[in-house]
């Protein structure tokens, strides 16, 4: 299996699923001749064309609602979001236009929306934003977030085949940190959680890139044995995953890149908090990005974001409760 | 032990999914039963807790038995009845010391009570997790026992989990360990050849399986019940050869979709008869044969059979064998059929005397395809020879409930429409 990063996993889907199936198509702004802002679909306007790699105006509202009636009448469009932060401008059209059509007239939105999301390279408050919980509070959408470039490939594939309206979280801070083995040619990767690492004493339940902050706190955590469950997909969220874990683990942090307040890690935990109260050996601790603004400057982002030694401290002093 | 078909009477637990203080979700499998029409699974019909298994495994119970109870207004981390039995709450404790100081101010307690509130106040400032709490009722242990090794002594799931593993020797509630075999016995066996001229020892019988017995009870049933008369009929089935390679299915849903037309216009053979009450139904509901190999065999339904094109007739025959082969088949699935069409011709056999599913009247046997000569008459009047695919279809039918001459309409009905099939 050849070797690539999370960012040429994602071009790689891209391209072997345009080349399986002609109903899909990108757009987005300066994808085409460009490139895109971050070379996702470097070399896509040469090989399938500008009919099929569009090149759009600044408009999210627009892009989106061009996929939709695209996707009514039987494509398969790939939007890209130029920073997730921009989705904002099409979030009518998501949210009340793509998630609603399958109910109130039947048609189904075979869209996917990539977002480039996450921070930790000093891009501020509009470049480095992580939205997915607002799109897990509107139904009829999806909401999926690889934290592995085989997974990355995996769950591109398995969006554009997804009859439903898919947001794809893609975090800019893997793109070409990550790396990995990418199986070739086309597969599905489920919208299930994974077990990134087995333990007993403890689960820490993320998804993204707090992934590999998880697994980098809980390496070597003092001998415990740390289980790192990987969610991959927030909505349909694996609940028989999570509660498995707690069933076996009996104490949990939940770590969050977004903002603490109702956040997807939120979520994982009111769920747990439901339904596996009696498998609870102490609270459910959380660890997140605080309600403020992802700043510019270093060292203050540094201090906002989730970082390997408050997730470490955070598993620390559940064990020892 | 839920209704499992018209006819069924009672019901087996086979295994127990859920034991007694088991959280279970409504719809979740609680056990699994076996009845004489199906295997199949029970669903838990609320959330709650499993307080109570009445019926053991291996029990047979008549149906509308109650299996277990289930506490519908328990929470998850709510102890259980069982704790009643345990020791006290650390708030019944404290509520028991509490009258002995009556509005004193704790700067000046009674010297005499003392030691007592101490001991409660001692009890009450150990609070447990759920998960201790759980595993503490599930292995009998009395927490009061047990070290914490968490903060300010707290009591961890560890703690207690090694309480239970280190207690495991010295008896109690804990299951006796099964002492290895010291001696196994040598796996070899003198081949055939040793035996040869030795008087011939037949091999042990066993007991026939549950679905064997079960079919054999209802097959014999059915024989001393009706009145079971079998009459043949063969058809041309050239068009209908024709119209499922065109639809890319088999001759089955076919054949299945003429015989549903000749039962909505011959309603008497779609019918049930049971004791003196005879019943004509206007709904169609197909059982459909099902062979599980050497096991045996079951008969889904196909519900509303009549509303059905041939190829929504295939989809669910489909669909009904396969979760059949699976053993996934629901109650739903199995019972008040209407007619049934077996179907054991895709081995080559040529005709069979069906016994009828009781209490149905009629059941329809569809033999091999077979290419034949046969004469046919052509446009000018003249006869030939011709190679024809034919099929027999025999219907064995109950001598109480109807006559030879309307049995033999009904197949001469079925034989018009197969052979007159437009696709």
């Amino acid at each position: 299996m050849p070797e690539m990063t999370y960012l040429r996993a994602i071009s790689d889907g891209l391209r072997t699923e345009m080349r399986n199936d002609e109903r899909v198509l990108l757009m987005g702004e300066d994808i085409g001749v460009y490139g895109g802002a971050f070379k996702v679909t470097d070399g896509f306007i040469e090989e399938f064309g500008a009919d099929r790699v569009m090149d759009t105006p600044l408009a999210e509202s627009g892009i989106v609602g061009t996929a939709v009636g695209a996707a009514v009448v039987g494509l398969r469009p790939v939007c890209e979001m130029q920073f997730a932060d921009f989705v904002s401008c099409g979030f009518d059209q998501i949210i009340n236009v793509a998630g609603k059509m399958l109910y109130r007239q039947g048609l189904p939105v075979n869209i996917t929306v990539r977002l480039p999301s996450g921070g930790g390279f000093s891009g501020g408050p509009f470049h480095s934003q992580n939205p997915e919980a607002w799109f897990m509070h509107s139904p009829g959408l999806k909401v999926v977030a690889p934290s592995t470039a085989e997974d990355a490939k995996g769950l591109i594939i398995a969006s554009i085949r997804d009859p439903n309206p898919v947001i794809y979280m893609e975090h800019k801070n893997l793109y070409r940190r990550v790396k990995g083995e990418v199986p070739e040619g086309t597969y599905e990767t489920p919208f299930r959680a994974r077990v990134a690492r087995e333990g007993d004493d403890l689960v820490v339940i993320t998804y993204g890139a707090m992934v590999h902050t998880a697994l980098e706190a809980t390496a070597d955590l003092d001998g415990a044995s740390i289980m790192v469950l990987d969610l991959r997909a927030l909505v349909p969220l694996d609940e028989e995953a999570i509660l498995n874990a707690v069933h076996h683990c009996s104490k949990v942090v939940v770590v969050d890149e977004a903002n603490y307040t109702c956040a997807a890690g939120a979520q994982v935990s009111a769920l747990i908090a439901e339904r596996a109260f009696e498998d609870l050996d102490g609270p459910i601790l959380r660890v997140a990005s605080p309600d403020v603004p992802i700043p510019f400057s270093p060292p203050l982002e540094a201090a906002v974001l989730p970082s390997v030694e408050r997730v470490r401290e955070a598993c620390r002093q559940l064990l020892e409760y | 032990m839920p209704q499992m078909g018209v006819s069924v009477a009672e019901g087996t637990v086979v295994e127990w999914r859920k034991q007694r203080g088991d959280w279970v979700e409504a719809d979740e499998t609680i056990c699994e039963i076996s009845t004489d029409k199906i295997d199949t699974e029970v669903p838990s019909p609320a959330s709650g807790r499993l307080v109570e298994v009445l019926v053991q495994v291996g029990v047979t119970v008549d149906v509308g038995t109650t299996l277990a109870r289930i506490s519908t207004d328990a929470r998850p981390g709510e102890p259980h009845s069982s704790e009643n039995h345990g020791p006290p709450a650390p708030a019944h404790a404290a509520a028991a010391a509490a009258p002995a100081s009556p509005a004193t101010p704790p700067s000046a307690p009674d010297p005499a009570q003392a030691p007592a509130a101490r001991a409660a106040g001692g009890r009450a400032s150990r609070r447990y997790s759920p998960v201790v709490q759980r595993i503490a009722d599930e292995h009998g242990v009395d927490l009061d026992e047990v070290e914490g090794s968490g903060r300010d002594g707290r009591v961890q799931k560890k703690d207690v989990m090694a309480h239970v593993q280190a207690r495991g020797g010295g008896g109690g509630r804990a299951q006796p360990v099964d002492e290895p075999t010291m001696h196994i016995e040598s796996p070899y066996r003198p081949g055939a050849g040793a035996s040869l001229g030795g008087p011939y020892v037949p091999p042990e019988g066993r007991p026939l399986s549950r679905m064997r017995q079960q079919i054999g009870e209802h097959m014999k049933r059915s024989q001393d019940t009706a009145a079971t008369c079998t009459t043949w009929i063969e058809v041309d089935v050239s068009r209908v050869e024709i119209a499922r390679r065109q639809l890319g299915i088999t001759a089955l849903p076919l054949i299945a979709r003429c015989t549903i037309g000749a039962l909505v216009e011959y309603p008497l053979l779609n019918a049930w008869l049971e004791g003196e009450t005879h019943t004509v139904h206007e709904q169609v509901n197909l059982g459909i044969a099902v062979a599980l190999g050497e096991d045996g065999l079951i008969v889904p339904v196909v519900r509303g059979a009549q509303d059905l094109a041939p190829e929504g007739l295939s989809r669910r025959i489909r669909d009904l064998a396969r979760r059949a082969r699976a053993r996934q088949l629901s109650p739903d699935d199995v019972r008040g059929a209407t007619f049934t069409i077996t179907n054991p011709g895709q081995f080559g056999s040529m005709m069979a005397t069906p016994v009828i599913a009781q209490p149905q009247v009629a059941i329809l046997d569809v033999e091999a395809i077979i290419k034949r000569p046969v004469v046919v008459t052509d446009a000018f009047g003249e006869d030939a020879i011709a190679t024809r695919p034919m099929v027999i279809l025999g219907l064995s039918w109950d001598h109480r409930a109807l006559d030879g001459a309307l049995a033999a309409r009904f197949l001469a009905n079925i034989k018009k429409r197969v052979e007159s099939y437009e696709a």
